[in-house]
């Protein structure tokens, strides 16, 4: 309860925050937030998956739980693919079913491998924020360069999961990784 | 021919050239509106399209931060040179990459709302970039706007295409001209050419199968109906002026003719004037020498009864009254010859003559001289004349005297003398109810020594009708006579009752 309570303060302190900081950069966690949100919009997922036209779009984090705070704000009141949007906190072992996007924080980075494994074949977008994770079968990685966050993509791993990255997006990625 | 003012190939030409100047004008202004609006229009829906193009490449860019990207993505505008400059403001509204083809652009500071503008010769879009309801940023375009140039262009092909139009209208002008009106105009001068000469041989040249050439085959129709009817004319003409020579030649010879008739008419009468005058002469002459022996024979013989009275016997005494009387009445018929020759000669003295007067003397003379005679006279009053009053005379005493004479056996005799007015003149006329004579006879009455009475009956010697006819005749008058036997005889004759008249007259006895 105090927890929740210090999440809605923090969820309502985030805006303030922005605001009292006028055009101060964002954070890090927000800026991944909003890439996890944006991915969903240049990438195809099979009919299947996304299920019935009103059933919403899930992005799963996983030891972030910054970034899952970031995105639960952002993403009120917005859609992906026409869908309303839930943020869903993920432990390493649960179910990843009915997700379709899943983001692996640097919490979960020793687990990475298994998690990865779980999900590979699954029309499920798997996010990374570790080095080699693309290796390890990731499908978007994020990088830091510059003090700005950038990604890689590995459009093979995602074509394992039946998804489609838009040529747009492989265009701001910083590699594109084709082995 | 007088020059013609206004050629019909010059109207052709002006109208033929403002037709296709308003043509060409009409269709280069309306193909110019057309293009210039098209252009703006496909334009605008160029830059709107590339400005969503832009915005849809660039709005990953957008999304995930990537400035780097998103100018790359407006570097490719380096392949549409028109347009100038380009720039991606985020969703806050700051530049967030930009492009310009010469380097370094200006560009706004803030992005304005989603539209198209045209400032300073170039064309400005702002398209904002929506992704799922969100907006990403806005694109901005600045691209040159080269309506006017385009417009100048135009102009430019637009005096061209109206220059080559004039030049081909002119042209046709000129076609025209060869084809329609040079050959009305040869027409036209072949009828001037007709009308100066007079030369209806002449014909148009049927240059053309057409309208033209119908006008000239009419006129050839109409020049060869003006030949024939000319050549008639003048046919007609000679005709005519030959009749009119023929009648003049005619005129001439009567008119020679005539002239000659008249100079022989002249030497005639010229002789016959000479002839009568020396027979006049003869006459008198003759008359007046015969006297002399008869009055000697009369008078031997009146002295042979008076100085022998007994020694001449009784017959002898007869024989010598009866040559006594022969003598006398020779004595009395040269007389009578003398008077109608003194009628004849001497100069006609005219004044004004009381005719009753005159009547009345002679009518009291022969009643002095028979005075056992009872006869009514009557002379009508007031009856004048304009003559020679001792001639005047003599003719009353002759024609008083005939009816004084051949009314002698009539139970009660009656002698008038009257006149009737006639115009100018009058006649006068002397009336008895005596003997009177056979109208068959007539023509024989004014001859001299014509007697219708044998001289026992009625004595006279023949000459005094003569007489009174040489003198009706000598003041241009006329004589005649009407006559029943035994019922008296009525005697007219003219005279000039005033001087003009009587000149007139005289003037006709002349000629």
């Amino acid at each position: 309860m105090v927890a929740l309570m210090r999440c809605l303060a923090l969820a309502l302190a985030l805006p303030l925050a922005a605001l009292a900081q006028g055009e101060s950069r964002p954070s890090e966690a927000e800026i991944k937030a909003a890439f996890l949100y944006k991915f969903g919009d240049f990438v195809q997922w099979p009919p299947a998956s996304l299920g019935r036209a009103e059933a919403p779009f899930a992005i799963g984090v996983m030891g972030a739980e910054d970034v899952a705070a970031a995105l639960e704000q952002l993403v009120a009141n917005r859609t992906v693919q026409g869908r309303p949007v839930v943020v869903r906190r993920v432990r390493a072992g649960e179910s990843l079913a009915r997700l379709h996007v899943l983001f692996i924080g640097q919490a979960d980075a020793p687990r990475l491998a298994e998690t990865l494994a779980s999900a590979r074949g699954q029309p499920l977008l798997t996010v990374t924020d570790s080095d080699n994770a693309i290796s390890q079968g990731s499908m978007i990685n994020f990088v830091a360069e510059d003090q700005r966050v950038r990604f890689d993509i590995a459009p093979a791993s995602a074509e394992r999961g039946q998804l489609k990255i838009s040529s747009r997006l492989l265009a701001v990625a910083r590699r594109v990784i084709t082995s | 021919m007088a020059p013609v003012r206004q050629s019909i190939s010059r109207r052709i030409l002006a109208v033929k050239l403002a037709t296709t100047l308003v043509a060409v004008l009409l269709a280069i202004a309306a193909m110019v509106a057309y293009d210039l609006r098209l252009y703006h229009q496909s334009w605008i829906n160029d830059l709107s399209t590339q400005a969503e193009l832009l915005g849809q490449m660039t709005a990953p860019a957008l999304a995930f931060d990537d400035a780097r990207v998103a100018k790359e993505n407006l570097a490719l505008l380096r392949y549409r040179p028109s347009i100038h400059a380009a720039a991606i403001y985020d969703a806050r509204g700051r530049l967030f990459a930009t492009f310009a083809h010469d380097g370094e652009g200006e560009f706004p500071r803030l992005p304005e709302g989603d539209g198209v503008r045209v400032g300073g010769g170039a064309l400005v879009v702002f398209k904002r970039i929506i992704n799922d309801r969100e907006i990403l940023g806005t694109v901005y375009l600045r691209a040159e706007y080269q309506l006017f140039e385009r417009l100048l262009g135009y102009l430019g092909i637009a005096a061209i295409v109206t220059a080559l139009a004039m030049a081909v209208a002119a042209l046709f002008s000129r076609w025209v001209h060869r084809v329609l009106v040079r050959p009305v105009l040869a027409i036209t001068e072949l009828a001037t050419q007709v009308s100066e000469q007079r030369d209806y041989s002449l014909r148009a040249e049927k240059l053309t199968n057409d309208e033209i050439g119908l006008l000239a085959d009419s006129f050839n129709g109409m020049l060869a109906e003006m030949e024939r009817a000319t050549r008639e004319l003048q046919a007609s003409n000679r005709e005519a002026a030959h009749e009119l020579a023929e009648r003049r030649r005619a005129e001439q010879e009567i008119l020679r003719l005539n002239a000659e008739l008249e100079t022989r008419v002249r030497e005639r009468t010229t002789e016959l004037q000479a002839t009568n005058a020396e027979l006049e002469a003869f006459c008198y002459s003759v008359s007046h020498d015969l006297r002399a022996p008869l009055r000697s024979i009369d008078g031997f013989g009146q002295a042979l009864l008076e100085d022998f009275p007994r020694d001449v016997p009784e017959e002898a005494k007869r024989y010598l009254a009866r040559i006594r009387a022969s003598t006398q009445r020779m004595g009395q018929l040269i007389e009578d010859l003398l008077n109608l020759s003194k009628v004849s000669r001497g100069e006609l003295l005219r004044r004004e003559v009381d005719v009753s007067e005159l009547a009345r003397q002679v009518v009291a003379d022969l009643q002095g001289r028979e005075a056992d005679r009872k006869v009514e006279v009557s002379v009508w009053d007031g009856m004048h004349a304009y003559a020679d009053a001792r001639l005047l005379r003599a003719a009353l005493e002759n024609l008083i005297g005939n009816a004084w004479k051949f009314s002698a056996r009539a139970e009660q005799p009656k002698i008038e003398i009257g006149f009737m007015r006639d115009g100018e003149g009058g006649t006068f006329f002397v009336r008895d109810n005596g003997a009177g004579f056979d109208m068959r006879y007539a023509a024989k009455l004014f001859g001299a020594f014509q007697r219708l009475h044998s001289a026992a009956e009625y004595q006279g010697t023949g000459i005094g009708l003569a007489t009174v006819q040489r003198i009706v005749h000598r003041h241009g008058g006329r004589i005649w006579a009407d006559a029943k036997p035994g019922k008296g005889a009525v005697f007219f004759f003219t005279l000039a009752t005033r001087s003009d008249a009587a000149g007139a007259a005289a003037k006709e006895v002349a000629a």
